[in-house]
């Protein structure tokens, strides 16, 4: 159809709004990462690449970047082999009232507002009260661990925390793939004797191929920009930076050391890392997949 | 491979005991915070091994609402979260029917640019998006958490996913009999898109009640602030007082879990169209 005024009535308004708080914004963040940029000074220089120079040479950065990026691998790949044996589990129950109890359950930690529950597991994690150290004292007699003040216990204590707090979604997602693929695929290769092993790996996950994909990249994606965790159970970093990540070491150098230049080049970083994900996953998808 | 239940009921049983050791570990931590939010923190210090209280108390709960302007926060996170839920809607719905049957110059451009607004992460944007709220006044307001978020690429991108799948056909008939552009969103637009509008609307709901981040950076004094930032505050003041600190976790955990409970299938609906399109 064609009617250009209604379409000018409603884009304008849309687009100015996108532009103000989107175009504006990313062209304004590469931007100031060329600058010696602090709000609260009148001046500000223009100092081209030096921010990324000196991130070469600045020791937190480069242990947040690998903090980042350990914690990204490991916690991804943990994610998506438990959410896929999760989720093919589920869906091999033959009661339909126990998948959807299950799905529901995993997926309670997921409406919780991250922070809240990243407070409940600094109780948990609590060296003299939290659950965690009392069920290992009563059930092994190990005496309490201080989880959140060691520094080489900081990053699998989140790690923990953020599995547990995040598998409800791709749980759903392969399950609704998983009921996508038609049942004759499973009963053809029973009648040739497969088992259940075989049937995962020759049935289900080939052909939920494209799934797999879009979500090991959506989970990276999202994992590289957590922050609430960081900031409660590895206060102000974490013994030694062993908790810091790269987001919220953009969040302290802007608004609080008020370096807005240099956390935006920072920025820059952490936004070419999450684009070299997406261009490898959109590689992998034009693979077609078909049954 | 619902095929031959008897034959492998034993297999399902024990799928169904594995699957519940998970989600036992899934419930645990809530159970943890609603015992602990019932004791008293002296309990809580001296008598860590015990799991239910030895006295059940309300001082947590008691503590939350009478030392901190919980309702305030309240109220603040019901007013941000309902309003952009209703913008995004709106703006989302409008916009991807615009985009899905309407010709017009410059449209694929422009749609390029609304899906280039759901790459670029968070943090490229926050600096200069704050610099923008503290540059029109709006730095501690909750118009700074509302008015950036009335526009949702992803909510656009899903609308028009969806419009897409509406024949023309329609739209072209309704035109003939003399109905104008808006009414045609109005009244054959809109209620072909209700699960799409239902995903939407959990989602956007969920992120913006939950939102931290934003407003970390945006909101400056207690009064103003939302519950997920008020708990950060709320908890490091009264970090020795642990009972209260689980009380006021559960006070915000509490109803979106419940509503996940009452629109079980909503949500799971939801997470599966979002994911899929």
């Amino acid at each position: 159809m064609k009617n250009n005024r209604f379409v000018y009535f409603v884009l304008l308004p849309i687009f100015l709004l996108l532009a103000v708080f989107f175009v504006l914004p990313i062209a304004g963040g590469l931007a100031i990462s060329f600058f010696d940029y602090n709000p609260l000074r009148a001046i500000n220089h223009f100092i081209g690449f030096e921010n990324f120079g000196k991130l070469m040479s600045d020791k937190i950065f480069l242990k947040s970047t690998t903090n980042t990026l350990v914690f990204v691998g490991i916690t991804v790949t943990l994610n998506i082999f438990i959410t896929l044996v999760l989720a093919q589990l589920i869906s091999m129950l033959p009661w339909p009232k126990f998948r959807s109890f299950f799905r529901v359950i995993f997926f309670m930690p997921c409406v919780a507002p991250l922070i809240a529950s990243s407070v409940v597991w600094g109780g948990l994690y609590a060296t003299k009260y939290g659950l965690i150290n009392n069920m290992l004292k009563t059930f092994f007699g190990i005496s309490p661990v201080n989880w959140l003040g060691t520094a080489s216990y900081v990053m699998p204590a989140i790690i923990i925390f953020t599995l547990w707090a995040d598998i409800g979604y791709n749980i759903i997602l392969f399950s609704a793939g998983m009921d996508g693929i038609p049942t004759d695929f499973y009963e053809a290769a029973e009648i040739d004797g497969a088992g259940m092993v075989k049937k995962f790996f020759y049935i289900t996950l080939p052909l939920l191929g494209r799934t797999v994909s879009f979500v090991v990249a959506m989970t990276i994606i999202s994992h590289f920009q957590m922050f609430a965790q960081f900031q409660v159970l590895a206060k102000l970093g974490g013994p030694e930076n062993s908790g810091n990540v790269l987001t919220y070491y953009i969040y302290k150098t802007a608004f609080q050391t008020k370096d807005m230049g240099y956390a935006s080049a920072i920025a820059v970083v952490l936004f070419v890392l999450i684009m070299i994900v997406t261009i490898i996953q959109q590689r992998l998808n034009r693979v077609e997949w078909g049954y | 491979m619902a095929s031959n239940s008897r034959k492998y009921y034993k297999l399902y049983v024990v799928i169904a005991v594995i699957l519940m050791v998970f989600a036992l570990l899934i419930i645990a931590p809530y159970i943890w915070m609603m015992l602990t939010s019932f004791k008293s923190t002296r309990e809580v210090l001296y008598n860590p091994g015990k799991v239910m209280p030895i006295k059940w108390t309300l001082s947590g709960y008691l503590t939350v609402l009478t030392k901190s302007p919980f309702f305030s926060w309240f109220k603040n996170s019901v007013i941000v979260s309902v309003t952009v839920t209703a913008a995004v809607i709106f703006t989302s719905t409008i916009t991807g029917y615009v985009f899905s049957k309407y010709r017009f110059k410059g449209k694929n451009f422009l749609f390029w640019l609304v899906l280039s607004t759901m790459m670029v992460p968070s943090q490229i944007t926050m600096i200069p998006r704050f610099l923008i709220i503290n540059q029109v006044g709006l730095y501690n307001s909750l118009q700074a958490l509302i008015i950036p978020a009335i526009v949702s690429g992803f909510g656009i991108y899903l609308c028009r996913q969806f419009c897409d799948e509406i024949p023309d056909s329609l739209c072209e008939a309704a035109k003939l009999d003399g109905a104008g552009d808006f009414r045609i969103y109005a009244s054959i637009i809109l209620p072909q898109l209700r699960p799409c509008i239902a995903a939407l609307a959990i989602f956007t709901f969920l992120d913006i009640w939950n939102d931290y981040l934003n407003p970390l950076i945006m909101l400056s004094t207690l009064k103003s602030m939302t519950l997920p930032l008020a708990l950060t505050y709320f908890s490091d003041a009264h970090s020795t007082d642990i009972s209260a600190v689980m009380a006021a976790s559960a006070l915000i955990m509490l109803p979106v879990t419940i509503l996940l409970l009452c629109f079980q299938k909503q949500f799971i609906k939801g997470v599966a169209i979002s994911g899929m399109k």
